[in-house]
């Protein structure tokens, strides 16, 4: 690698909020420098609607990132949601062409190429293809099975397809301030890659980021992404069910939904009220807590229930021994560990960043972003792979996930 | 189940979208962006030209002064001299007048005394000297070639033989065959300007030159008799005389073309090979009349010549 540092920009386009967070590379590790947040607008449910204000925010927030750390961005890997966003999965088979069924690059080349050769409808692109563990003869390999013996080779792919129109609209915003978009990283991805470790993702684990305007998901099995998903439903339809159900503007609901809201029932009193501001001032008034948490968890529960009916038999609580992970702002929603528990079946917790992460980088809605850096270095230092085999960049990304 | 890949679906990847830089289209922190990195770019480029250009000027400067050159390229001796040259000088010549010391190196030489060593010698024209590394030193000349001959005293009552230039430098001629050298007519005697001891050009050996350039391809037969030339009568009066070996003076004008004399000269010639008496004088520095005087016998030396008895006009017509 060179001596010259890579200046990384990780960019969130969320529909509440733009996070930029500035990562310097050098090759063997990686340096969070710089931060930047924005209040968004111009994005609605993950997909950039207002070109020209999502723009003005996205740019703002790189701006002030590149002001704290200091340095110039110099590539940018960019966190890909949205309801468009849809998977599928298809299995490659090969026999093994050597004569002794030795297992050798060329057999892993064919049957790779074979499992992502699959065509896409018009205006559809690949953001992904997610590789499953190969198979061998019917036996699980979860590492590379180059020199294994073996008749018949198998690979699966997860892949994720969107969009081209709404790809082409995130990665515009970022052309706009003279950047190149070097990685497109599915959210789920970059979130679960963070607040989940190698053993529960062995185990088999269910990352939830449920943010704003979307829910991202992805189902880990056997170490690897399994399903992968989006649901254009988040944190807002939780404040708009509040605003119609108590008849207030957005904002006042937000407000109560942060203060009061709850995933799950625990206000036994129907009596018991809360204030909306608390500082009696005039237009200052009651509500009922219940109702506050009856609206918020039902929606939750409803929202948790349509990730599980997506999932389908993809899901079965025996094979996600790790439980439920949950991340993204709506995480935050008291409770909602207690309700996904009740809706998979399965233990859940609120995700966490590794503790090598500094302390004001901890909190969810920087899960992903931080995930962005991680997981986009990795991806790009595969591809690169063959290039620099067994080079210090793969081995120094490998002793950098190690400790997840 | 087989490897062959050919037909397989091709899915594109969000990497095929394009990735274009419009300014048209960038936000004003953008265009700054832009306007940075090809302000970096530029920089960039006269740095790199600032740098081959001092690398240019280091290198020009070594090779041209031997004191910045490395030991190693000092140490080498000359073993070669290579001459290139258009004319007769030889490399026994060249060894002799450069006369270089044992075991100089090429940077120890210094070609400019070397090129006045060459150019001392006045039958070289120009001489270009240069340095091939390791061992060799080229020497480029361009020669000058006679056109008359003259013998003078170089003092102390040495009388040599020397040669004249068409750009009227006299020099001592080396390398030239003795049958071309004694085709040449000879320069009438006349004073030798010398400044510091060399002697200075001769002025209006173009006109000779030009003269028997013409005469030589013309009027072959009658050149073959010329013998001296004479420039006595340039300055006052424009001409140039020609002596034969049978002793008559052909008169030349400097003023008019040497083509229409020397074809008049042809056809006198002519004329005059019928008479009992040889001419003692032809003058064609008069235009369409060429005046010719008679001795009044035959000869037998220039030195004796009498004063003429008779004379004859011809006279030409202008072509119509």
């Amino acid at each position: 690698m060179s001596s010259q540092p890579t200046i990384i920009g990780a960019v969130e386009i969320g529909t509440s909020k733009i996070t930029v967070l500035v990562g310097e590379y050098t090759g063997r590790e990686l340096a969070i420098i710089g931060r930047g947040e924005c209040a968004s607008r111009g994005v609605i449910k993950g997909g950039v609607v207002d070109n020209k204000a999502a723009s003005e925010c996205t740019h703002a927030a790189l701006e002030m990132a590149e002001r704290e750390a200091g340095e110039a961005i110099d590539v940018v890997f960019l966190a890909q949601s949205g309801g468009h966003l849809e998977g599928f999965y298809n299995e490659g088979t090969v026999s093994v062409r050597a004569a002794d069924n030795v297992i050798d690059a060329g057999d892993i080349q064919a049957v790779c190429d074979q499992a992502k050769a699959k065509q896409l409808p018009d205006g559809r692109m690949v953001v992904h293809h997610i590789r499953r563990p190969y198979r061998v003869d019917g036996r699980l390999v979860p590492s590379s099975p180059d020199g294994l013996v073996g008749q018949r080779l198998e690979v699966g792919y997860w892949t994720v397809h969107g969009q081209e129109e709404r790809l082409a609209d995130g990665i515009n915003v970022i052309r706009g301030f003279n950047l190149k978009v070097r990685e497109l990283v599915l959210a789920s991805l970059a979130a679960g890659h963070m607040v989940t470790t190698p053993e529960e993702r062995q185990h088999g684990v269910l990352v939830l980021d449920i943010g704003a305007g979307t829910t991202d998901y992805v189902l880990y099995r056997d170490g690897a992404p399994h399903t992968t998903g989006v649901l254009p439903l988040g944190g807002t339809h939780l404040t708009n069910d509040l605003s119609l159900g108590l008849r207030l503007t957005e904002v006042q609901a937000e407000k109560l939904k942060l203060r009061f809201g709850r995933a799950n029932l625990v206000t036994k009193d129907k009596n018991q009220k809360v204030w909306l501001d608390g500082n009696f001032a005039i237009g200052d008034r009651q509500f009922p807590q219940q109702t506050i948490e009856q609206i918020t968890s039902v929606r939750a529960w409803e929202l948790l229930e349509v990730v599980k009916r997506k999932l389908g038999n993809a899901f079965a609580p025996e094979g996600c021994a790790a439980g439920v992970v949950l991340t993204g702002g709506t995480a935050k929603l008291a409770g909602i560990a207690e309700t996904a528990s009740k809706v998979f079946g399965v233990t859940a917790h609120l995700g966490e960043a590794p503790t090598w992460v500094r302390e004001n980088l901890r909190d969810p809605g920087y899960h992903t972003a931080l995930g962005l850096l991680y997981y986009g270095i990795s991806a790009h230092a595969e591809k690169s792979a063959p290039a620099r085999r067994g080079g210090g960049f793969v081995t120094g990304l490998r002793r950098l996930f190690a400790s997840n | 189940m087989n490897h062959d890949l050919v037909n397989l679906p091709y899915a594109r990847s969000w990497r095929d979208i394009p990735q274009p830089v419009k300014p048209r289209a960038l936000s004003r922190e953008g265009q700054w962006r832009l306007f940075a990195s090809g302000l970096r770019l530029g920089g960039f480029i006269a740095a790199t030209l600032a740098v081959g250009w001092g690398v240019w000027e280091i290198a020009r400067s070594l090779q041209e002064n031997p004191k910045r050159m490395p030991a190693a390229a000092k140490a080498v001796p000359v073993k070669h001299l290579a001459l290139k040259t258009d004319g007769h000088l030889d490399a026994a010549w060249l060894v002799r007048t450069l006369a270089l010391p044992r075991n100089a190196s090429l940077m120890e030489l210094d070609l400019l005394r070397l090129r006045d060593l060459l150019l001392a010698h006045g039958q070289v024209r120009t001489a270009t000297l240069t340095r091939n590394f390791p061992d060799t030193l080229e020497v480029r000349l361009a020669e000058r070639e006679p056109v008359v001959r003259l013998r003078t005293d170089l003092g102390g009552g040495e009388v040599r033989t020397l040669l004249v230039a068409k750009d009227g430098v006299v020099f001592e001629g080396a390398g030239f065959a003795s049958e071309k050298l004694e085709a040449l007519p000879w320069l009438a005697p006349a004073r030798l300007a010398r400044v510091e001891g060399r002697i200075q050009p001769i002025a209006g050996l173009p006109l000779v030159a030009d003269l028997l350039e013409r005469a030589q391809r013309e009027t072959a037969r009658l050149f073959a008799t010329w013998e001296i030339v004479s420039l006595a009568g340039l300055e006052a009066d424009d001409e140039i005389e020609v002596r034969t070996r049978q002793g008559a003076r052909i008169v030349f004008g400097t003023k008019g073309e040497f083509f229409p004399q020397l074809a008049k000269l042809d056809a006198v010639w002519d004329q005059l090979a019928k008479a009992s008496v040889p001419p003692a004088r032809i003058d064609l520095s008069l235009g369409r009349e060429v005046p010719v005087s008679f001795a009044a016998q035959p000869l037998p030396a220039p030195a004796a010549a009498d004063p003429v008895k008779s004379a004859f006009t011809f006279r030409f017509s202008p072509p119509n």
